[in-house]
């Protein structure tokens, strides 16, 4: 695969300007009511159609782009699913106060991004009338300013850090008017915004990397859509354009080089860039979405009080200094990643209290023993955290061997009932008898074919070195 | 330095710049580029320096009405209510502030179907409105008519729009046009408010055959259609819903759409005629609702008595029962002086008119079904003589006070209570009434 490098552009003398925002969904219900945080799709229980009108913002001012999507005149239809949408979704009923649980994540995560949190948070209403909005409006607070990551290229300042809703999704999109389903409507959503000195499209990459890696160290939703990124650039003699849609981070570098393409044909022909939203297409490309919105589109939330948060919440770990953790305890790079990945790692730690234990052995069993017994055995893993305590407890007091471990889960996933004293380590003297009795019976046999008689035997009750060892003692005796 | 200026904020740590907005307790409100407000410690504040001056913050767009004559006139009166409110600094919560031209700047568009003039006695929420307010309405909305008006829109607070529509229809006699009440769920500050299109569908109202008073909301959840609904048989049922209002043991008169077309659902209204509307505004204050509970104590009726009330609502359990203490062969541990009858006796005696209507809203009162009831009604509470009354608590109290206003004759005015003055009294129950 040829390499980014390829399209060798000197980004500062075009004067490259970058920014990056993230939204990401957090693991809470949602912001303003009780309803849970999941998406519906399928035959909804309500429909309702409405108007919406481009209001006035709090200076007084139509904003741009909601003059440019009323010019549309288009009406809307709400798919409403009762499962994840009350009256709050449908702008039936006032925001209940803010979901405190969303609230206590949004400031850990101004917390691991160095920011400050602001000493008063106002809830404001962010005029959208484009329909993703039952209320015309979206619920935004700011949250923290100033903060920063470290990266490869230096510290990349973080303007804003913000808490709001997440919007109703597209269904269709016609003519006369748009479909919207209200299920993802209310989703509480953490946005991170960065000033505008990201200095390449790779490094554009690694900070989005960066940022989502510590969302992920924070109560957030996992899987497609859960996290959205937009990037903000501008080139010398161009305009800002805003650039939604990313599939994934790796095409990131290529439709930005893409964009700063276009915006240098125009500059060459002579043309006005203007500022717009625009979105990534599959072929890198990007099409023009709506205007960028500007500040008139802002206006306090009525219906919520101002917040004074608490700026002293405890901050977790991130994911990459808990992999740096484990691997002190020699566990290798993959298994530490995925012990964090897949929320092992409170099971892991408590099972450190065996402390004859290798701390790799149990990692590996915690991360490998679900697949392999379904590779080798083609059986459906059936076992619950008791099984494991159970087992550990029993070659913490040496009563068994490692191999044991394996077999045993492997039996209890066949539906049988753990038996422990069948697996229980034999003391190495009877070991040592019942290994001679074997090689002096079969004399002929190669020391391979003892091996797997005696293994047969004596699996899971003593370990296959100890095993190979005292059959070379007693074939060559 | 006021609101609306652009400042500089300093700060032990950082210079601010932004917007100052005004202040909350002891937080500086600043507005940010990007358009977010956050609040500012006072106590970190170093100094706030002034850029330049700003053009102030809270406006609202106003529209210059024009005339267009050969539009029917219509009078528009604005009192107040969420469909005429905006932000409030003091609080945090809207405040009802607009005029009747910024509230006529939301809707454009009613400048093309009527020919608009604007009335703007008194701003206030409708939780607040009184009944001297009731008395100034009456007689603007009668002057207004009887000098050209074909029809009158009045915007105000939907929590006590239903109040308000049944006490206009009392004192409004011979009313011989359309007035539509209206209000809003959604506040004009937002690009979901829903009184744009209640607006619309009762300028449309205003120009249809119609003679009465007329609660003119939306119809369902969507943005499709209003019902026109009689000011007396109307209640908000919701809190918050924009199809809150609906009608109360009738159907709706009609069902109004944007485009002007009106579908006639209930026939049973006045037409538009040449009469002459008299404002009758007597109304006596003295005049109560009381409702029955499990537990309920009836002495507070001897307050009523002591404080020289005239007459008295008793909201009672569904046929309209009182609790008696006589209503099985084992009354439990019912204590004597908990029985309403005595008390409502004494009230009676003293010259006091009570009437009786449902805490369920829906349905008829009886006199007789039950035991407690034949007590009740015995005791000289008016049920409706040869017709149970189906009329809402709310309308009779406004009924009851707009009576004695007329008359002091108890007779005369137990007579009143029980006839249908206003359709608020219906002949026939329609199965297909109950929760429309």
């Amino acid at each position: 695969m040829l390499s980014h490098s390829y399209f060798k552009m000197d980004y500062k003398k075009l004067g490259f300007k970058c920014g990056i925002e993230i939204h990401q969904q957090l693991d809470t219900h949602k912001l303003f009511c009780e309803c849970p945080s999941n998406i519906v799709d399928g035959k909804p229980d309500k429909t309702v159609k409405r108007y919406l009108w481009a209001a006035a913002g709090e200076t007084g001012d139509v904003d741009i782009a909601a003059k440019h999507e009323m010019s549309k005149k288009k009406y809307f239809e709400y798919q409403y699913f009762k499962e994840s949408s009350c009256l709050v979704e449908l702008d039936e009923e006032p925001p209940h106060p803010i979901n405190t649980q969303a609230l206590k994540v949004a400031l850990i995560v101004a917390k691991l991004l160095n920011a400050e949190i602001v000493d008063e948070i106002q809830v404001m209403r962010k005029t959208i009338v484009d329909g993703s909005n039952t209320s015309a409006f979206q619920r935004t607070a700011l949250i923290a300013r100033n903060g920063f990551i470290k990266t490869s290229k230096g510290k990349v300042k973080i303007d804003l850090i913000c808490l709001e809703e997440d919007a109703a999704k597209i269904v269709k999109r016609t003519k006369k008017f748009d479909v919207y389903n209200l299920s993802r409507l209310g989703i509480p959503l953490v946005e991170i915004a960065t000033d505008a000195s990201i200095k390449d499209p790779e490094h554009a990459k690694e900070v989005a990397a960066k940022l989502g890696m510590i969302l992920r160290s924070t109560k957030v939703k996992r899987g497609l859509g859960t996290i959205r990124q937009d990037v903000n650039l501008s080139i010398k003699k161009g305009a800002r354009v805003e650039i939604k849609g990313f599939q994934d981070l790796k095409s990131m570098p290529k439709i930005i080089d893409k964009e700063i393409k276009r915006q240098q044909r125009l500059i060459k022909q002579g043309k006005k860039v203007s500022k717009d939203v625009r979105k990534a297409e599959d072929d890198l490309s990007t099409i023009f979405l709506r205007p960028i919105p500007g500040s008139a589109r802002m206006y306090p939330e009525t219906d919520i009080p101002p917040i004074r948060p608490d700026k002293n919440v405890e901050v977790p770990k991130l994911i990459t200094e808990k992999i740096e953790d484990l691997k002190e305890l020699g566990i290798s790079k993959e298994i530490a990643s995925t012990l964090v990945k897949e929320k092992k790692l409170k099971m892991f730690k408590e099972f450190r209290k065996f402390k004859n234990l290798d701390p790799t052995f149990i990692a590996a069993t915690l991360i490998n023993s679900q697949k392999d017994i379904k590779k080798r055995y083609n059986v459906e893993p059936n076992y619950g955290k008791e099984v494991l305590e159970k087992l550990f407890s029993s070659l913490d007091k040496d009563k068994i061997a490692e191999e044991a471990v394996f077999e045993i889960l492997v039996e209890v996933s066949k539906g049988k009932k753990i038996d422990i004293s069948k697996y229980e380590t034999m003391s190495d003297k009877k070991l040592e008898q019942e290994l001679k009795k074997i090689v002096e019976s079969k004399p002929d046999l190669s020391m391979g074919a003892l091996m797997g008689i005696a293994m047969k035997k004596f699996r899971g009750k003593a370990e296959g070195k100890k095993i190979a060892e005292l059959i070379k003692k007693w074939k060559k005796g | 330095m006021k609101p609306g200026d652009h400042v500089q904020v300093k700060t032990k740590k950082e210079t601010i710049k932004g917007i100052l907005m005004p202040q909350q307790g002891s937080f500086v409100v600043i507005k940010l580029k990007n358009g977010y407000n956050m609040g500012i410690d006072k106590k970190k504040v170093v100094k706030i320096k002034k850029i330049k001056s700003g053009k102030g913050i809270g406006k609202i767009k106003t529209k210059k009405v024009k005339q267009k004559k050969d539009l029917p006139k219509v009078t528009f009166i604005a009192t107040g209510g969420t469909i005429g409110t905006h932000v409030d600094y003091k609080t945090g919560g809207v405040f009802m502030c607009r005029t009747p031209e910024e509230i006529l700047a939301t809707t454009p568009k009613l400048a093309n179907i009527i020919n608009i003039k604007t009335l703007s006695p008194f701003t206030t929420a409708s939780e607040d409105m009184s009944i001297d307010n009731y008395k100034k309405l009456a007689k603007l909305i009668a002057d207004e008519l009887n000098s050209g008006a074909q029809g009158v829109i009045l915007t105000h607070g939907t929590d006590t729009l239903h109040y308000t529509s049944a006490v206009l229809s009392f004192m409004l006699e011979d009313l011989n046009k359309p007035v539509a009440v209206v209000g809003a769920q959604r506040s004009p500050d937002r690009g979901s408010f829903d009184g744009k299109m209640n607006l619309i569908c009762a300028a449309h109202f205003c120009k249809s055959d119609f003679a009465g008073v007329a609660i003119v909301m939306h119809g369902s959840s969507s943005d499709e259609f209003c019902y026109a609904i009689r000011g007396t048989k109307c209640r908000k049922m919701h809190t918050s819903r924009r199809d809150a209002f609906r009608p109360i043991n009738e159907l709706p008169l009609a069902k109004i759409w944007t485009d002007g077309k009106i579908k006639i659902i209930n026939e049973n209204f006045d037409k538009r005629s040449d009469k002459k509307v008299v404002a009758k505004t007597k109304f006596e204050k003295k005049v109560a609702i009381v409702k029955v509970f499990p537990g309920s104590d009836p002495s507070i009726i001897d307050w009523y008595i002591k404080n020289g009330y005239k007459g008295l609502v008793i909201e009672g359990t569904a046929l309209g029962h009182v609790p008696t203490g006589e209503s099985g062969t084992k009354a439990g541990k019912f204590n004597k002086k908990m029985s309403w009858i005595p008390y409502i006796k004494k009230a009676i005696d003293k010259g006091l008119v009570v009437v009786m209507a449902s805490t369920t809203l829906y349905g008829r009162i009886h006199p007789f079904v039950y035991r407690n009831l034949r007590l009740a009604h015995d005791t000289g509470m008016i049920y409706g003589e040869k017709l149970p009354s189906d009329m809402l608590p709310e309308v009779a109290y406004v009924k009851l006070g707009w009576v004695l206003g007329q008359t002091k004759d108890c007779e005369k005015a137990k007579e009143m209570m029980i006839k249908n003055l206003r359709g608020e009294i219906t002949k026939r129950s329609d199965a297909k009434s109950f929760l429309f």
